[in-house]
């Protein structure tokens, strides 16, 4: 990660869930064929659980601040289908990325340099890693509907752009919490050197090919050649078997025979412990550690890759160890690269395919991403254009320095091909290859290698001091000789009273944050009265919401655990749901609609903030009785208006306790009657939309009495009997019989019998009369141009009416046929209560 | 002998920095101090005249323990008792509660007591529950005793401690101690079912549409 990407990639990785790591970021990438100065996508290479996918961000703003300007855009799941390739551009300081999943294709211009490669070789390396295990890339499918769905979009559309908004802000909620842990890592890295101090390590790196040979020797000369015990041991052996078991099978009894050996040969002046051994084939590196730095040892690793035959045999290749030591992490690779002289390419090779794959399967995953790397090896490199005797002449002569500029690997380096920012100790010794077996004399075979520098230590990091790099010739028992470096590193250590200190420290700050970031709002009003509520009368009030705090925020009203909504039916909020900004306002209309019997209005709304508090508005109103709403069998028990009726009356009329009045209400009877007098010759009669007013006057005409006759039209008048009849507190036909009635409703003598059998007396009575009224109304149709049909249609609607109030009404053919039996046939005899 | 697996892993404590997340909720009469002790405890101040709260206030507070970090997502409720029927609604899915009663008022520990009741009823069976005798600083007008309030805790499992938001008293401590006696298992890290700002109710976002085009 470049240093200062360091801001983004944390905010990109804000976007995700912590378990999610952002492996690398690109920015400034830019669509092809899309406008070029638009450089505002960011493509981020993301790791879950050892599967990786390629993620594409638009961001509102270049570089993004925030993780909130970033949304998602595409999401392609790296695995066998996955490919990336780059096409330069003519002329052009940029390159395209082409990505190819399946059948889809995207494509991405990048500018050229040193953030692309890397961003491409890690694409490569993720697709490489993908390849030899089953990923399973089910966490992706919280970033699109379903994988398949995003894999068959060819290009992505706005819908689909939307679809990731939705799941994005829903997840935004967890992530602050889910993040915190990755924020404080990142905070405290950040702060480390408050509780942090550098002590320094010696550190043993050794490598020896030793050519199979049995392990015969102590290698104390070696391993303790210095007096003081170092803190750290790392020992590299190549070709400990070369057998073809060992190839074939990966497996030797010389791996522990060499690793008692080493064992034996530490330096006798302190006790060490094996952290870890890896093996492939002939290649074996061991890491000891003194046993009082044992306990500060922790994340453990170990990788091998094979580059030989087929590229991947373990003939050649490398194995890798990991750890961190108290705060610092260290990484040793011994390698054995490919052999022969003018092989130097295939060595640059193998080189950069033990970086790219060697994975430790935790993080950091890679060689490149540890405080310290130790490289060694048998590197393989020779001295180039000069003849066996050349060489040897100049060793005689001591002139090392002119051997070493020939030296394979120093100009590779050079030329940035191996090791690019690597550091080699200055070579005081002679070359280690190749000689003659148990002699210091260099081959005299037919083959007459010229000596080379095949085994080397190279280091990288922070804080790294060699302060020894020779060979060990005393050791005889192989065509090489051992070669050793020491070194004096600084390593990080945790003091722990600070970083507890430095820690509470951060989680404070960051507490604060967190409370301050919170939505905050405050409502001008908590109780909400209204006046008294009358039926069909809508009143409204408002308040108003203010943002108070640092960031937007979004309200709902939420429903109360145990209530199916948020509010009561005879309510409605406008909006019930917003975002405001911070310094904003937002009114919010509160709505009464009485159309049920209700005393009191009653209700207490939560009103939450996403991510906050809850505030709790109380909503009150007292309520005025009205003949609209009631039920047949109390308004046939009432003589006078409704609102003469004092609390007590009502109560006992309600409770049943008081005897029928009536036959039918009173109410439904003035309104019938003054339509049987006054309306039969209406044409339309029942098509004319009344004022709202007209309708309140009669309203309160009925419900208040007067002796003043009906104030309103004929047709006002008719619209308040469908008012009437459409909010009883039952309908004529109650809902249970509704079925059974228009399921019998092509039979007369049918639909007779029901009404006989099972409606009760008053609704009845009720259904009859209005049967009645429409029959009488009937004979005038030259004059009010009404059919039986279109009275059926109207009155079957809302005699037999749907038990959801203001659901469409839907044109039921079953209850216009029950209700036109009524309207054809005659009633006046078999119908009438006995 | 190495590790062959690939991946060796030695416990060390040091640096592991577990971030166990809670949801506590605190519960008690109104006016016994609750969004005061929260107030205290995660911004260390008071207020002599708290405005009342009218829904349920969220904050967060961290808390470091030896082992691990604990942090607390707590909705502090209104008293009054015309919202009492939404208290659940905040302490359905919380790991804690602090019930709150004013040492100088009987009746509130009468009400403590009726909260701590429906908590051991309605609540998570684990959850913690903590009683916290606020106002401490007003002790020579205490009306309820500790040893009365002491006994009662015992016999019923809770945390108990008598507090001041005033004075700070005892109300880092009462946290502490509850987040000592949580569980500090997998389950409490990373992604928890009663996140920020989620809701313990099922929401069904139908029910929105519903009421919205029924209307």
């Amino acid at each position: 990660m470049p240093a200062g990407n360091s801001d983004v990639y944390n905010i990109v990785q804000a976007k995700f869930l912590a378990t999610e790591i952002v492996k690398t970021i690109h920015l400034n990438v830019s669509i092809v064929d899309g406008p070029s100065s638009n450089a505002n996508r960011v493509l981020a290479l993301v790791e879950y659980n050892s599967s990786h996918a390629l993620f594409v961000l638009v961001s509102s703003r270049c570089p993004p601040v925030s993780f909130s300007d970033l949304s998602i855009e595409t999401v392609v799941p790296i695995d066998q289908h996955f490919s990336c390739e780059t096409e330069p551009v003519t002329e052009q300081n940029y390159v395209t990325l082409i990505i190819k999943y399946r059948q889809t294709k995207y494509e991405y211009n990048v500018e050229i340099g040193k953030e692309s490669c890397n961003f491409a070789a890690e694409l490569i390396r993720a697709k490489e890693v993908a390849t030899d295990n089953k990923t399973n890339f089910t966490w992706l499918e919280k970033y699109f509907g379903t994988m398949n769905q995003s894999n068959r979009n060819s290009d992505p559309t706005m819908s689909d752009r939307s679809d990731f908004v939705i799941v994005r802000n829903e997840m935004a909620q967890a992530q602050t919490t889910n993040n915190r842990e990755s924020r404080l890592k990142y905070q405290l890295k950040l702060r480390e050197s408050e509780f942090t101090q550098i002590q320094e390590f010696t550190i043993f790196i050794g490598t020896w090919n030793v050519n199979g040979q049995p392990p015969s020797v102590s290698l104390k000369p070696w391993l303790s050649y210095d007096e003081s015990p170092p803190d750290v041991y790392a020992i590299g052996f190549q070709e400990i078997d070369l057998s073809k078991e060992a190839f074939i099978f990966n497996d030797t009894p010389r791996e522990a025979e060499w690793q008692k050996l080493v064992m034996d040969g530490l330096n006798p002046n302190a006790k060490y412990r094996l952290v870890a051994l890896a093996r492939l084939v002939g290649m074996q590196l061991a890491v000891m550690i003194n046993n009082q730095h044992y306990p500060y040892v922790k994340n453990v690793s170990f990788d091998t890759v094979g580059t030989g035959l087929l590229g991947k045999m373990g003939n050649k290749g490398g194995v890798a160890v990991r750890l961190e030591l108290h705060n610092t992490s260290l990484c040793f690779v011994n390698c054995h690269l490919a052999a022969h002289v003018d092989e130097y390419e295939r060595r640059n090779q193998d080189y950069k395919d033990i970086n790219a794959r060697i994975n430790f399967k935790r993080n950091p995953q890679a060689i490149k991403d540890h405080d310290q790397i130790y490289w060694l090896g048998d590197l393989n490199y020779r001295i180039t254009d000069l003849s066996n005797t050349q060489v040897k002449t100049l060793l005689i002569r001591n002139e090392v320095n002119t051997l070493l500029k020939v030296d394979q690997l120093n100009q590779q380096r050079e030329r940035g091909n191996v090791l690019l920012d690597y550091t080699e100790g200055d070579i005081t010794f002679q070359p280690t290859y190749k000689f003659d077996l148990f002699t210091d004399v260099y081959d005299t075979s037919e083959k007459a290698r010229p000596p080379a520098w095949t085994d080397r230590i190279l280091w990288r990091g922070k804080g790294i001091h060699q302060v020894q790099y020779r060979s060990h010739m005393e050791m005889r028992i192989s065509d090489h000789k051992p070669v050793s470096a020491l070194f004096k590193s600084e390593i990080s250590v945790i003091d722990p009273i600070r970083y507890r200190k430095v820690q509470e420290d951060l989680l404070k700050w960051m507490d604060k944050y967190d409370n301050e970031i919170l939505p905050q709002v405050t409502v001008d009003e908590t109780e909400v009265i209204f006046d008294l509520v009358k039926f069909r009368e809508p009143q409204s009030k408002e308040i108003i919401i203010a943002n108070t705090g640092l960031v937007p925020a979004d309200f709902e009203f939420i429903k109360k655990h145990d209530e199916p909504f948020y509010c009561k039916e005879w309510l409605r909020i406008l909006p019930y749901a917003a975002s405001i900004n911070p310094g904003e306002k937002c009114e919010i209309r509160f709505e009464v609609n009485l159309e049920t019997d209700v005393e009191n209005l009653e209700d207490i709304l939560v009103l939450h903030l996403k991510g906050g508090k809850d505030i709790f508005i109380t909503i009150s109103g007292k309520c005025q009785k009205s003949c609209f709403t009631q039920s047949l069998s109390s308004l046939v028990r009432i003589q006078v208006p409704i609102l003469n009726l004092t609390e007590d009356e009502w109560d006992q009329v309600r409770k049943n306790n008081t005897p029928v009045r009536y036959s039918v209400p009173r109410e439904l009877w003035l309104l019938v009657d003054h339509l049987y007098r006054h309306g039969l010759k209406t044409r339309d009669l029942f098509e004319s939309c009344a004022l709202h007013e007209e309708l309140i006057r009669i309203r309160n005409w009925l419900d208040y009495g007067s002796q003043d006759p009906i104030p309103g039209t004929p047709q006002a008048v008719a619209e308040t009997l469908l008012l009437f009849l459409s909010y009883t507190k039952e309908p004529v036909i109650p809902f249970e019989l509704q079925d059974i009635c228009t399921a019998a409703a092509n039979n007369f003598e049918n639909c007779r019998q029901l009404i006989l059998m099972k409606l009760n007396d008053i609704h009845r009575t009720v259904f009859i009369y209005i049967c009645m009224f429409l029959q009488e109304l009937l004979k005038y149709s030259k004059d009010n141009s009404y059919d039986a049909k279109t009275l059926a249609s109207l009155f079957g609607d809302i005699l037999l009416r749907d038990q959801i109030r203001n659901s469409k009404p839907q044109a039921s053919r079953g209850k216009a046929n029950f209700v036109y039996n009524f309207l054809v046939n005659d009633l006046s005899s078999s119908l009438l209560p006995r | 002998m190495a590790n062959r697996s690939g991946t060796a892993q030695r416990p060390n404590g040091q640096t592991q920095g577990k971030i166990c997340q809670f949801k506590l909720v605190l519960l008690g009469e109104s006016a016994v101090g609750k969004s005061s002790l929260v107030l205290r405890f995660v911004k260390g101040q008071f207020h002599e005249y708290q405005e009342s709260t009218i829904g349920a206030a969220f904050l967060t507070q961290t808390i470091c323990l030896d082992d691990t970090t604990v942090k607390f997502e707590i909705w502090d409720t209104a008293g009054q008792e015309r919202y009492h029927s939404l208290a659940p609604m905040y302490y359905r899915g919380a790991q804690a509660a602090i019930v709150v009663y004013d040492i100088t008022n009987q009746d509130t520990f009468g009400r403590a007591k009726t909260w701590v009741k429906e908590l051991q009823r309605q609540a998570s069976p684990n959850i913690v529950i903590a009683l916290a005798g606020n106002k401490q600083d007003l002790a020579n007008k205490r009306l309820v005793e500790y040893e009365e309030a002491q006994t009662y805790a015992d016999e019923n499992g809770l945390l108990f401690m008598e507090t001041s938001a005033k004075t700070a008293m005892n109300v880092n401590d009462i946290f502490l101690a509850i987040a000592k006696k949580l569980p500090k298992n997998e389950q409490n890290t990373g992604q928890t079912g009663s996140g920020q700002g989620r809701r313990l109710t099922e929401d069904n976002p139908d029910n929105k549409t519903v009421m919205n085009c029924c209307k």
